[in-house]
């Protein structure tokens, strides 16, 4: 059912599409089962907070992951431009939960390789937010916004914590940010090695 | 003695968000909830760590947590953050409910020699004064109104959708029009605004890691809370109360405004009323935007 078939449209060059990604998205992808009851009415789009920062609404981008353009999908900014406001989910009247597939797209590009996905400042942050809740069980808010802004280079997070620093100021005068050693659990072990065995039999369910 | 929860406070309790964590506490024996921390909690993931974790590894998070809270006994576990509320909830319904995932979600847990099968109920804050203290409780606490306080309750997003509305999720409000919040306000002698920005999106994690793209949806929700010239903004979630007050100097900067509108939790306002100290208490010291007028309008 998963074979990859390339089929083009005649006077549309270069516009590949992949028949099997529809099935591999409903099959894979969390909520990626109820994908085909979309018709395409539009709520999600029209709710979504930041839908004019998208390259297409998640409407768009349900009926481009039916039509096979698997590429043109998943080098979308659409799902990183999803705050999760839960809108769309509770909104949409076919029960299509939108946000639970954005995000899981979002993630499967990034496994696939596919370097817009990569790059997104969503991936750094993510990158940096779990770094701390491996490390420490917990996010320390310092380190972790700080391993965020290095992923864009020495000089360039220095200008962003100098540009935050009154807000960081502000943040330790109100008791909102401690100075001392990061807060951590005892089972960091445990955590990890229950994380690396999810992560094992995602891989395997998945198939990236 | 009140009935005892769980309380997984999060990591913003320890932090950006500690304001709602003390003046939780301090609240709670008053409305007859007693917390008991739950052991070695650990990070939810909120809406980030499935990008770069995945999906499961996410879900795992929580899972540890319900393992320990399972452990520790109680039916009941708390929590009055947003993000924390939806992946525990959510996880937890999953075990429950999702067919074929608590096999995988106890193959990883026993990575660790835990388990858990998905008995326990995830409550957040909100949802357990609405069903199991009740708006009564609250005022009868009240011994100095917030008289003349004009509030904007500032509800966001996770805290009702998407599970306000769902049995699970204990059926206490709507999506679209929320009203538990206004009537916290309410129940403490302070004056809710009409909001209509009530369920409007902050932005979330994307105004931490990229706030010029969520400068102008904290900049609607200011406009109409000066609009309706509030006094200030009350709302339940962390995230929301962080961005709507940390990002207002940038705002202003951005569209030469010049807002100065003071963020603070319902539990903020209540221990005010309640007549608890301001500071120690009511943690008002720690708004960055100052949230003195609350004090000031409270009736001595």
């Amino acid at each position: 059912m998963t074979a990859n078939m390339a089929a083009t449209i005649p006077g549309q060059s270069a516009r590949k599409y992949d028949l099997g990604f529809a099935r591999w998205v409903y099959e894979n992808i969390e909520g990626g089962d109820k994908l085909s009851m979309c018709m395409q009415c539009g709520v999600c789009s029209g709710s979504c907070p930041l839908g004019t920062e998208m390259d297409y609404g998640p409407r768009k981008l349900f009926m481009m992951v039916r039509a096979g353009m698997k590429d043109a999908v998943l080098k979308a900014n659409t799902m990183y431009n999803c705050t999760s406001c839960y809108s769309c989910v509770v909104r949409c009247p076919r029960g299509v939960p939108v946000q639970y597939i954005l995000q899981d797209l979002g993630r499967a590009a990034a496994r696939m390789g596919y370097q817009e996905a990569k790059t997104t400042d969503n991936a750094r942050f993510a990158k940096a937010f779990i770094w701390s809740t491996r490390k420490f069980g917990r996010t320390d808010e310092r380190l972790f916004t700080f391993k965020y802004y290095l992923s864009f280079g020495l000089g360039e997070a220095i200008k962003k914590a100098m540009a935050n620093m009154s807000i960081a100021i502000k943040l330790v005068k109100t008791k909102r940010m401690h100075l001392g050693m990061p807060h951590r659990i005892k089972g960091t072990k445990d955590l990890n090695a229950i994380l690396a065995k999810a992560a094992e039999i995602e891989k395997r369910e998945q198939g990236i | 003695m009140g009935k005892k929860y769980t309380y997984y406070p999060g990591c913003s309790s320890e932090s950006s968000g500690s304001h709602l964590d003390v003046s939780l506490r301090a609240v709670a024996p008053k409305l007859g909830i007693e917390l008991e921390d739950l052991n070695d909690w650990n990070c939810c993931g909120a809406s980030v760590a499935h990008v770069e974790a995945g999906a499961l590894p996410a879900s795992a998070l929580s899972a540890r947590n319900l393992a320990n809270a399972r452990a520790q006994g109680n039916q009941d576990v708390l929590t009055a953050c947003a993000a924390c509320y939806l992946k525990t909830h959510h996880t937890n319904e999953k075990i429950r409910d999702k067919p074929g995932f608590k096999e995988k979600i106890n193959e990883a847990l026993g990575a660790a020699g835990q388990s858990y099968d998905g008995d326990l109920h995830v409550r957040h804050a909100c949802e357990v004064i609405v069903n199991d203290v009740g708006l009564d409780k609250i005022k009868e606490q009240v011994t100095n109104p917030l008289e003349g306080l004009k509030v904007a309750g500032y509800v966001g997003c996770q805290t009702v959708r998407p599970f306000a509305g769902t049995e699970g999720g204990g059926d206490y409000d709507t999506y679209e029009d929320p009203e538990f919040l206004d009537d916290f306000i309410r129940s403490t002698g302070a004056e809710a605004v009409e909001f209509d920005s009530k369920t409007a999106c902050c932005g979330g994690a994307i105004a931490l890691m990229s706030p010029d793209r969520t400068l102008g949806l904290i900049k609607k929700i200011l406009d109409e809370a000066k609009e309706k010239e509030a006094d200030c903004i009350a709302t339940p979630c962390p995230l929301c109360q962080q961005n709507v007050e940390m990002y207002q100097a940038a705002v202003n900067k951005e569209y030469g405004t010049d807002f100065q509108i003071p963020v603070v939790f319902y539990s903020q306002l209540m221990a005010v009323a309640f007549g608890m100290d301001v500071n120690k208490d009511a943690c008002l010291d720690r708004n960055f935007i100052s949230a003195d007028v609350i004090a000031q309008k409270a009736r001595k």
